[in-house]
């Protein structure tokens, strides 16, 4: 006899069959079910059933192309003003030595100084990317800004001018990595600074 | 030359970092979105929420973890409480201009046609479940995270979803 506890349960181990997640004792639980409960046999399956049914989900996601761009969409509400750039303000040469430390995995630690001068893994890569948006993605190559659990770090120096807005970015100490330095360039031009305070008193 | 001190601006920070999470995820989340609500345009409009919603939060605390279970939990959200306001305008004598075909998804393919006319028989949550896993790549206890629930009722929900999944599919074998 079965009980309707009983259909419970095997609603979860026919999910567990369909995820992929049932051990070989759940597949046992499941057809000892099924050979006293038409009910069940004849809503969900079998495990061959359950399984040719369930392929249709990734057929379908493999089968997707559509392929919308947010950045656009999202730039307009909250661009970095990018119009100050060049501008003819007088430059102040800035020597700003910054370390950006890339982690691989590592979360930041909360408690660590530089913290909120430091971007991640995932930042610079999105930015390596951001940078060769005309061609197409490269994730690959982005990948291999992430090596291990190593920390490579870039340093450089940027011109800011009077209002604190970069204008020129150099690296004086390369990670060995040229898409790296690219981008942390590129997140240093994102950067506003405060300008040295001493330069105009 | 003079040493400048570095004050990052919290703002740009933000920016930054919702750049990268738009870059890695929106593809992503507006794939999950549009099967999840079976429109291109409201997709979009739920993904941007989702992404702005990232920055104000970066913007409060620009150190603060936002991973994808953070991004689909948002998201998720967004498309349940879209499915019960769009329910109750239907009830309404309101919306009738509404056609029935700009609420598909439309694609070529066999599967994924089949696929959309599950999730729409489907309650959002028994979607999501679905969607999470098999479509998304968590396992259930990944899913049951995101969904605040446990992870046998993501499997229990998977396996109503897939039953309606197999109907909609042995339809298509007697059209």
């Amino acid at each position: 006899m079965t009980t309707s506890g009983d259909c419970v349960k095997a609603e979860s181990l026919a999910g567990a069959i369909a995820l992929g997640e049932a051990q070989e004792i759940d597949r046992e639980a499941y057809r000892s079910h099924l050979a006293g409960c038409a009910r069940c046999l004849s809503a969900f399956g079998g495990e061959r059933e359950i399984e040719r049914v369930m392929a249709l989900v990734p057929q379908a996601r493999d089968d997707e192309r559509w392929q919308p761009d947010l950045r656009k969409l999202l730039a307009r509400r909250h661009a970095p003003r990018r119009a100050w750039l060049g501008a003819g303000a007088v430059a102040v040469a800035a020597a700003v030595a910054l370390i950006v430390g890339l982690r691989a995995t590592a979360p930041r630690p909360a408690a660590a100084p530089v913290a909120h001068h430091s971007i991640s893994a995932q930042e610079a890569r999105a930015l390596a990317v951001l940078d060769t948006q005309t061609a197409p993605r490269h994730e690959g190559r982005a990948e291999s800004l992430v090596v291990g659990a190593a920390t490579l770090s870039t340093a450089f120096d940027v011109s800011i001018d009077d209002h604190g807005m970069p204008i020129r970015c150099k690296i004086t100490k390369s990670s060995g990595d040229r898409t790296l330095d690219r981008s942390v360039c590129l997140t240093a031009m994102h950067v506003r600074y405060s300008p040295s305070p001493a330069k105009h008193r | 030359m003079e040493e400048a001190r570095l004050v990052a601006h919290e703002t740009t920070i933000a920016q930054a970092r919702t750049e990268a999470l738009v870059v890695e995820f929106q593809t992503k989340l507006s794939r999950y979105l549009r099967r999840m609500v079976g429109d291109a345009e409201v997709a979009l409009d739920l993904t941007q929420e989702v992404f702005l919603s990232a920055y104000r939060m970066l913007k409060a605390d620009p150190t603060r973890e936002l991973n994808a279970g953070w991004l689909y939990r948002a998201a998720t959200n967004g498309a349940i409480s879209f499915i019960r306001r769009r329910k109750i305008l239907r009830m309404l004598p309101l919306d009738r201009e509404v056609d029935a075909n700009s609420w598909r998804v439309d694609e070529r393919s066999a599967a994924s046609v089949d696929l959309q006319t599950a999730l729409a028989r489907l309650a959002p949550e028994q979607s999501a479940a679905l969607l999470l896993t098999s479509y998304a790549g968590y396992s259930s206890s990944e899913a049951a995270a995101m969904l605040g629930t446990t992870s046998d009722a993501v499997r229990q929900r998977v396996c109503r979803a897939m039953r309606v999944l197999r109907s909609v599919m042995r339809e298509g074998m007697e059209r």
